[in-house]
């Protein structure tokens, strides 16, 4: 996607060392960014570290931003810091889900324990958030999600309708047939 | 596939989101720092040289007088530590509010100096000087000279026809005067407006809506604030000019992402005009205006304008859904807003204009108020927050 000329203005001011150019871009862009960690996190100071090293490794790199749009750019790095700190603070925790599913099975609820939508999404993993987080709330298409996320766009086919599944079944929705 | 389920999962995820209202202060000021030049990393080849000569110094003092070496060392030190630091990159004039300082930080205002520069492009300097470093705060540009006072509430005009707000967090004050008329080219007047709770404010009375430039600069440690004079220059500069510049560029640049400002502080404020109009410079111009109810003082409530795919909409409270004109959306939500007392005219708009085709109200319910556009096409936008009235504008793209 191409630059409007006064945003690619900006970015050659970054790519000059001008800090205040590059305070501009984090206006731009840091508020969406941030709501979009906060989802695939959900935790506030989680979302915001991965929102900050998002910026500061963007300033390391900005030399390597061509003629593009930075918002997809900054995406990827972005959903790169979110995904890894998710990892990095649930490491215990994504082992026992892994021991919990190789011995377990499909995860059935009842209507009992049917969830509302934001504990159901909590039970995602963080890739499959990422990813409806970029498609239903960025509403990115799905080969732009799947180009943010850096896979195949069949893979992320795969991944959404696995996410939007398990979210009907945790919430004891029916799915419409076409 | 989509469905209703799919619709209530990205409703969800905006609600979701939209609880963050605004970017946190305290973050941009730790990527603020974390960008910063590192004043000590700068120094240590200076100090790694110093720690040499001096140990040099003593090896060889056995065979020379002992004075002389003295001598020669404290020159060569104090020449290396003399050095004059690099002046700082010049910075391009911004028309745009900005924000700084350490967030935490005390600071003790000493002084405020202010003098006209002749050097192009010609700027009138303000400088602020504190002691114990420079405190977080809020520069904000505005069309009017009228400010209002801290506690107190008054309104204040200052001399000029626009103006700037400078908000000073965990800050104090002493021996500065309270008010100042320099009559300068471009500041006319700087009034303090509050010291309360450590928060302390000045307006800037301007002889005209200017752009600045904000400089950070230490020992001693000083928030620089150029106003620029020359009308001609008073867009932002680039290094590097291109050929085209769009209209209205000072007024910001369209973005297609989300937008989000105001402040949901006070009681909750009153709308009173929706409008819409195409401007000719390339956009559609949607615009909220708001009065303060009796005895408050004015603010622009949060808001978050979010871009969508699709021009339906969920009303609020009843959940019925409604479908505009056009092909895409803007939802605009207002946290601290109703109409429901103040507003007296038509609450579904259709102007067909280039894009904007239709604005109607989806929501006024527990202080937040929510309206929805249809979009002929998907449009980047840009929001300007204004005062006297308060206003929300929202500019929308044209082809």
């Amino acid at each position: 996607m191409l630059m409007d000329p006064a945003l690619g203005r900006v970015i050659e001011r970054c790519r000059d060392g001008d800090r205040d150019a590059f305070e501009e871009v984090v206006d731009r862009y840091g508020l969406q960014l941030l709501r979009t960690a906060r989802l695939i996190l959900r935790d506030q100071a989680l979302a915001e570290d991965a929102v900050q090293e998002t910026f500061l490794r963007a300033w390391q790199r900005i030399g390597s931003l061509r003629d593009e749009d930075p918002g997809p750019w900054l995406n990827r790095i972005a959903m790169n810091e979110s995904i890894s700190a998710y990892r990095r603070r649930h490491r215990f925790q994504a082992l026992t889900e892994r021991f919990g599913r190789l011995g377990g099975g499909k995860h059935q609820v009842s209507s009992e324990a049917r969830l509302d939508l934001a504990q159901a999404l909590d039970q995602l993993s963080a890739e499959q958030r990422a990813a409806v987080a970029l498609h239903y709330y960025q509403d990115l298409s799905v080969e732009e999600t799947a180009k943010a996320l850096k896979v195949p766009v069949d893979t992320m086919k795969s991944r959404l309708k696995t996410a939007l599944r398990r979210l009907r079944d945790l919430t004891g929705s029916e799915e419409i047939s076409a | 596939m989509s469905d209703d389920f799919e619709k209530n999962l990205r409703d969800h995820l905006h609600h979701e989101a939209e609880e963050i209202r605004e970017f946190p202060r305290r973050l941009r000021g730790r990527i603020r720092e974390g960008i910063a030049p590192r004043a000590r990393a700068h120094m240590a080849p200076q100090l790694a040289l110093a720690g040499a000569l001096v140990l040099v110094a003593f090896a060889v003092l056995a065979v020379r007088s002992p004075q002389v070496i003295l001598n020669d060392v404290r020159s060569t030190v104090t020449q290396i530590f003399t050095t004059p630091s690099p002046s700082p990159t010049p910075q391009p004039f911004i028309c745009s509010d900005r924000s700084g300082g350490t967030t935490g930080l005390p600071g003790q205002l000493t002084g405020i100096r202010v003098a006209h520069h002749a050097e192009a492009p010609g700027f009138d300097r303000i400088v602020f000087d504190f002691s114990g470093g420079i405190p977080s705060y809020d520069l904000t540009r505005q069309q009017s000279p009228t400010f209002v006072k801290d506690a107190s509430g008054q309104s204040v005009t200052l001399d000029g026809s626009a103006g700037i707000k400078l908000i000073f967090r965990d800050a104090d004050v002493q021996a500065v005067a309270d008010d100042q008329k320099p009559s300068l080219p471009a500041v006319r007047e700087i009034a303090q407006l509050g010291n309360f709770e450590r928060v302390l404010s000045y307006g800037i009375g301007l002889s005209s809506s200017q752009c600045v430039r904000v400089l950070e600069l230490s020992s001693p440690s000083r928030l620089v604030v150029d106003v620029i004079t020359s009308a001609a220059a008073s867009a932002s500069p680039a290094p590097t000019p291109l050929p085209t510049v769009p209209e209205a560029t000072d007024l910001g640049p369209f973005s297609c992402q989300d937008r989000g400002g105001g402040s949901d502080t006070g009681p909750a404020m009153l709308l009173t005009d929706a409008r819409v109009a195409h401007q000719v410079a390339g956009y559609d111009r949607i615009v909220f205006q708001f009065a303060p109810p009796p005895g408050a003082a004015a603010h622009l409530p949060a808001y978050t304008v979010s871009r969508q795919a699709s021009t339906k909409f969920v009303k609020d409270p009843s959940g019925m859904e409604v479908t505009m004109r056009g092909s895409s959306g803007l939802r605009i939500v207002f946290h601290g807003a109703s109409g429901a007392d103040s507003y007296t005219k038509s609450r579904d708009i259709t102007p067909g204009l280039p894009v904007v085709q239709e604005i109607e109200q989806i929501g006024d319910f527990e202080a937040v108020l929510s309206w929805g556009a249809g979009l002929s096409r998907s449009s980047c936008i840009r929001t300007l927050e204004l005062s006297n009235p308060t206003r929300l504008v929202i500019d929308v793209q044209t082809p």
